[in-house]
């Protein structure tokens, strides 16, 4: 379980965080979203003792981070943003000394690195170098060491960003198979269809505050179930409905050029803060 | 603390791979071999200095002045890009190991390299000149080189703010130590006042201490520097990496 109180952090004088709260219970997906610079990666950093925090408290599995360091770091796993596997060393390399960082057994180790990569489907790579390896299988490999010493939370910070869309939905199916083995999770993202497809729960986050959070049905319910794009004087605009049939006698009154499709949480966010996600 | 033990294992995982690299070898080796055919059978060959031939007491130098550039310059570089560039460093900050470990980690690491040049080195310091051998004490000096100047490395590859800073502590640091620290020629023909800014130097210390057979007053007090040197080095270096956040 993730307990977060009151989050700040400045970064010279601008606010990247200011007085976040939130928390995520066992066995759950948890998104956070929000554009680009909006607080993200800091809150991941603080949560994974990469950033000191200026205030608040931040307990993983019931240890916080700053009085009881080793044992809140022992507590998650994480898949970074930005690859930092050593690309000289193997697949099985890389494991092994992620494995013993964590105090695990060799035997131990070499007994889960054999089910990760079985699990993630890189047992035929396991000598490989990583500077040999696609970007979609450092990615599953990220994930695997992350998993390597059965965290209890895995942090993944943008999973599946640069990754071309088949990977992608074939890594949100490895992250729902965690989940069900027993992982909390949390992720960042700015891919909504990952947040509306993975998440039990999802926070928006805007410069450095967090303006909703519930579940991804109710996060959309509130400004209707349908919505049509149109141009208007050349500015795309969207207009809401609650039913398709509401939203098709909208569209019989318009000019050509109508768009009808389903809410997302990248309405629910517009509606809210005003801005874009993505 | 056992921490320590997966830091120095990747590290000398990442150099067995540049051990067969013929590179690696030869930019080991290429700079001190050249001082030696320069300064040694070049320049020095017939100038006896310190009651012994040139190549002679050059040879203790070179080795001392090897084993603080590898030792130093590996852990400065990889630190720094691996924290800059690879991000392999914040995996370690985020592990659950004491930054004590980190520190002994990479330094033992820095170690090793700078004790491999360093054998280097004497291997063909005892090719070229018979009368040069290797006791104790320098053995023992060399070990707190290689030590302290790692402790160094690890400080300038976590106050660097781009790869690019290193090479300024490079100039401003290790090349004048190189140079001015009595590897070349004993610091007594420098001018007095250059002599007390050298004494400044743990390079200096070493170079003392490398080239005694026995120990003495002076000797101790080389000891002493170098041990003091080494403790500050240690602890600065351990609480940048405990104080580290981005």
């Amino acid at each position: 379980m993730i307990s977060v109180t009151d989050l700040t952090r400045k970064f010279g004088a601008k606010a990247a965080l200011s007085g976040v709260s939130f928390s995520v219970g066992a066995k759950e997906i948890y998104a956070y979203l929000g554009p680009n610079g909006a607080g993200k990666t800091t809150t991941i950093r603080i949560l994974t003792s990469l950033t000191r925090r200026d205030g608040g408290m931040v307990r993983l599995n019931s240890f916080d981070i700053e009085k009881n360091p080793l044992e809140a770091k022992s507590q998650f796993g994480l898949v970074p943003q930005q690859t930092n596997l050593d690309s000289d060393l193997s697949v099985e390399e890389n494991l092994l000394i992620h494995g013993l960082l964590h105090h695990m057994d060799r035997k131990t180790i070499r007994r889960k690195i054999e089910e990760l990569l079985d699990y993630m489907e890189l047992s035929d790579r396991r000598q490989s170098l990583i500077k040999t390896l696609s970007g979609g299988l450092k990615r599953r490999l990220l994930i695997s060491r992350a998993l390597l010493h059965s965290p209890r939370i895995l942090f993944m910070d943008e999973p599946t960003v640069g990754l071309d869309p088949a990977i992608r939905r074939s890594i949100w199916g490895f992250i729902k198979k965690i989940r069900n083995d027993g992982a909390t999770i949390f992720l960042t993202t700015h891919y909504i269809e990952e947040a509306e497809f993975l998440a039990d729960h999802v926070a928006f986050l805007d410069a450095g505050k967090i303006v909703a959070e519930d579940s991804p049905a109710n996060l959309v319910s509130g400004i209707g179930q349908w919505a049509v794009d149109y141009l208007d004087d050349n500015r795309l605009q969207t207009a809401f409905f609650n039913s398709r049939e509401k939203a098709g006698s909208y569209v019989l009154n318009r000019a050509n050029g109508c768009t009808v499709r389903r809410v997302n949480l990248e309405d629910a966010f517009i509606a809210m803060t005003g801005r874009k996600i993505s | 603390m056992n921490g320590w033990y997966p830091i120095f294992l990747r590290e000398m995982l990442l150099f067995k791979r540049k051990l067969f690299k013929l590179g690696y070898l030869f930019s080991a080796m290429v700079v001190p071999v050249i001082y030696l055919i320069t300064f040694g059978l070049g320049v020095g060959r017939s100038m006896p200095i310190e009651g012994t031939d040139y190549i002679t007491f050059l040879i203790p130098g070179l080795v001392a002045m090897s084993s603080m550039t590898n030792s130093y310059t590996w852990v400065a570089s990889a630190l720094n890009l691996n924290r800059l560039y690879f991000k392999t460093f914040q995996v370690l900050v985020q592990a659950p190991i004491n930054p004590f470990a980190i520190m002994i980690g990479e330094v033992l690491a820095g170690m090793t390299k700078g004790l491999f040049a360093s054998i280097l080195i004497i291997t063909v310091g005892l090719l070229v000149a018979p009368q040069f051998h290797l006791s104790w004490l320098p053995a023992l000096t060399l070990i707190l080189n290689c030590f302290l100047f790692a402790c160094l490395g690890v400080i300038v590859g976590m106050i660097t703010k781009s790869h690019e800073d290193t090479s300024t502590y490079n100039n401003f640091l290790i090349m004048p130590m190189s140079f001015f620290s009595g590897t070349f020629f004993p610091v007594s023909r420098m001018p007095e006042f250059l002599q007390k800014l050298i004494a400044i130097f743990p390079l200096t210390h070493t170079n003392i201490l490398i080239r005694k057979s026995a120990m003495d007053s002076q000797g101790l007090l080389a000891l002493a520097v170098l041990i003091a040197y080494a403790i500050v080095f240690f602890f600065f270096g351990s609480r940048l990496i405990r104080k580290y956040s981005e």
